[in-house]
């Protein structure tokens, strides 16, 4: 009896660059595909549809404009997650550390209201650093000191911080009584603009630089990629695993607490607890997709933000209900992941005994 | 000489516009922003109807409208960003439904000048500087003033069959936040009710969000178990009235006919009817007229309704009393909020601020009692959205967490 199963999944030895490439070229015009299936099944002209998406996000300078403040955030958090994936430490608390990073900002724009703009401007980028570190580190304290599980410690901590800035909203720092809605912040406590959009967006690309050489030429981003490899290496070597957690932990939550400070300054010009808006969770596609390199990070968020903006135009132009919009985004992402599996993976049938052997 | 050069430029629009379409009809790209989308069957989907209902008005005295809808926006950068993107797409009036927008939307309203900017229910244009945002909010306290004679006279009927003793008249109201438009609204419903039950009172439980079927079904019941004999609300959904059919009150609701979901419960309701104000500011900027800054009608011109009354269940006459009433507000007989019918912590209300020009959400100016009633909503002058927020006797709040 034959107890082959149908197919199974092998690693591959060898990766070729070139390899790689034709499948990531291959999944992406997959994607395309299967998403203008779609836009046939709802009654539109596909390449009508895919012109829109690209010139609504980059047809003109308001549509580049928000197609870039929608990859600001994403691009920052991702690059935040990335030391903590690369040690194996499973981040998912982006979102509640860019709403705690917000959160602290908003005090200092809330009661600095006469502040001059730069000094001002300073103070909350760092009270948003430490409060989103701190609450980045807090669960990688009892990762190192009791072992709980990270991955659910920093997923709960996300609700904690969005049930305070809610109760924030309607309570101590609420504007008209009963309005739930926390003032806009004084001109002072706002990011300037660069080129039309919030100087943000300068700050990420130097980050990625800084990422770039903290993760590959630094004594840190050295004992994060051993971490990554094995605890037990780490330890072995003499690495204090416990102190290397929380310290990265704490750098990634205060990456998160900028980019929560820069969004609610420089887009929002106010805090409410959906500030984040999903960008914690998004981000760590991002971070996958980029396998960690922050130079690619950059491509995809910018991608990230074409198609949410140009998805947006789809809605506008086509009147295609922004559910849908939300599935061609997911097609890409799903697309893409799979693509990066069969880089990595080969599937090895039944009857073909000379690749499963291989 | 000026006569000829306005001539002139009349007969230049005149061209322009007909260059535009070739036709004699017009074709204008209107935007709406909503909060939400359809499927709250509540407060977007009542704007939803009006949009459709002014399409085809506006049809008939041939203006061509094609709105762009953009669903589900709250607050924050998106609001900004959809209205930037409208805007850009060649919208020549834009609406946004909800009250959160707009602050976003003025930072938007300042770059593009041509663009008329409304918030409704809003008020922010008397203060904001900008020509191009102008605000709207009809009179819905007029409604569930009618709404709360409906109740009051269910209410005295029940006295006056012995059900219930005079002191058991008790309204329950769940009410969103201790907002200005909800205390606006619960106050003129309590006094619709006392002017019919004099033995009335209320409670007003808060649930802390503007839609949230569960809560306000929670607050509904926490009301019932209270003792209220009828159930009202400021809030989306219909489970109120579905509580109260299910511990045997009576409702009356906002927004939409209730009927459907409780037939049992449900007397009547009363919505907003947007299809006035849409006509009027779309055809307004079709004839490139100013749009008043400040707009709000009621009752008197179709803006506020009342959806069909629930004949089986209302008290004896309530048809007769409500069309009674509705003619006396309409020809200024009758005011909602005379400072006769009510006082504040036993003292008669002499005077009242309205508006609050420092920012600091502490009204500062504008006074809105004079003639012996507060001039709520009142335009122009004060603004069109509600700010009635004294907390006057007989209505007591269970909870003020909100």
């Amino acid at each position: 009896m034959n107890k082959t199963p149908l197919f199974h999944l092998s690693m591959r030895n060898e990766i070729t660059k070139q390899y790689a490439w034709m499948v990531r070229i291959c999944s992406f015009l997959f994607a395309i595909l299967l998403g203008a299936v779609i836009f046939i099944c709802l009654g539109n002209n596909p390449l009508e549809a895919y012109g829109i998406i690209l010139s609504g996000s980059l047809g003109k300078a308001s549509g580049i404009r928000q197609t870039v403040k929608y990859a600001v955030p994403l691009l920052g958090t991702a690059l935040a997650l990335a030391p903590c994936f690369r040690m194996r430490y499973w981040n998912i608390g982006a979102e509640g550390q860019i709403t705690a990073g917000a959160m602290a900002a908003t005090f200092f724009a809330l009661n600095c209201k006469t502040m001059p703009q730069l000094p001002l401007l300073l103070v909350m980028a760092v009270a948003a650093a430490i409060f989103g570190g701190i609450w980045a580190a807090i669960p990688a304290l009892f990762k190192a000191k009791w072992g709980t599980n990270e991955t659910l410690f920093t997923l709960m901590m996300n609700y904690i911080i969005i049930g305070v800035v809610k109760w924030l909203q309607g309570g101590p720092w609420e504007g008209k009584p009963g309005s739930q809605i926390i003032p806009n912040f004084v001109d002072n406590a706002i990011l300037p603009k660069v080129g039309g959009v919030y100087c943000g967006w300068i700050v990420v690309l130097v980050l990625v630089v800084l990422m770039f050489i903290y993760m590959n030429y630094s004594k840190h981003g050295y004992e994060i990629a051993v971490i990554g490899n094995s605890v037990n290496t780490a330890r072995y070597v003499g690495m204090n695993v416990g102190r290397i957690f929380v310290r990265t932990a704490f750098l990634s939550g205060a990456i998160c607490g900028v980019v929560g400070y820069m969004v609610a300054s420089g887009a929002h010009m106010t805090l409410y607890s959906d500030v984040a808006a999903g960008v914690g969770f998004t981000a760590i596609t991002v971070a996958w997709l980029a396998q960690l390199n922050p130079f690619v990070m950059v491509i995809i968020s910018v991608l990230m933000g074409i198609l949410e903006k140009g998805a947006s135009s789809l809605q506008t132009k086509l009147a295609i209900p922004a559910s849908i919009s939300d599935i061609i985004v997911g097609i890409f992402l799903f697309s893409m992941l799979a693509g990066e599996f069969f880089i990595r993976f080969k599937i090895s049938f039944r009857g073909n005994k000379k690749e499963a052997a291989a | 000489m000026k006569k000829f050069i306005s001539m002139l430029l009349a007969v230049v629009m005149v061209f322009a516009l007909c260059a535009a379409s070739a036709s004699a009809e017009t074709d204008i790209k209107v935007g709406m922003i909503c909060i939400g989308d359809e499927n709250d069957q509540g407060y977007t989907y009542n704007f939803i109807r009006s949009t459709e209902t002014a399409s085809e008005a506006l049809k008939a005295e041939g203006i061509n409208v094609e709105w762009v809808f953009k669903y589900n926006l709250v607050e924050g950068d998106p609001v900004a960003e959809a209205n930037e993107e409208l805007a850009d797409d060649g919208c020549a009036i834009i609406f946004n439904n909800s009250y959160g927008q707009e602050p976003a939307m003025l930072q938007v309203a300042k770059d593009y000048p041509e663009t008329v900017f409304v918030g409704c229910t809003n008020e922010g244009s008397w203060k904001d500087n900008l020509d191009n945002t102008v605000n709207a909010f009809s009179r819905i306290y007029e409604g569930r003033y009618l709404a709360g004679v409906v109740a009051g006279m269910k209410l005295q009927e029940m006295i006056d069959n012995g059900e219930i003793t005079a002191d058991e008249a008790v309204i329950g109201y769940v009410g969103a936040y201790s907002f200005a438009e909800v205390i606006s609204g619960f106050t003129a419903y309590y006094l619709g009710a006392k002017s019919v039950c004099p033995s009335a009172t209320m409670k007003v439980q808060f649930v802390g969000s503007w839609s949230d079927a569960t809560e306000e079904a929670n607050a509904a019941q926490a009301l019932c178990d209270m003792g209220c004999k009828i159930i009202s609300q400021h809030s989306d959904n219909t489970t109120p009235a579905t509580t109260a059919e299910k511990n045997g009150v009576f409702h009356t609701g906002y927004n939409a006919d209730m009927l459907a979901a409780a037939p049992a419960a449900s007397i009547i309701s009363t919505r907003i009817d947007w299809t006035n104000y849409f006509v009027y500011a779309i055809k307004a900027v079709v004839n490139g007229e100013t749009v008043d800054a400040d707009y709000s009608n009621g009752l008197a011109e179709g803006e506020v309704v009342l959806t069909t009354l629930n004949e089986d269940i209302c008290a004896a006459g309530t048809a007769e009393k409500l069309a009674e009433v509705e003619a006396a507000i309409a020809d200024g007989s009758l005011h909602v909020f005379d400072t006769d019918t009510f006082t504040v912590a036993g003292e008669k209300v002499e005077s009242c601020l309205a508006l609050d020009m420092d920012g600091d959400f502490t009204a500062d100016t504008g006074e809105a009692i004079y003639d012996g009633y507060f001039h709520e909503s009142e335009v122009p002058g004060l603004q069109s959205a509600p700010f009635f927020a004294l907390r006057i006797d007989g209505i007591e709040w269970v909870n003020e967490a909100y």
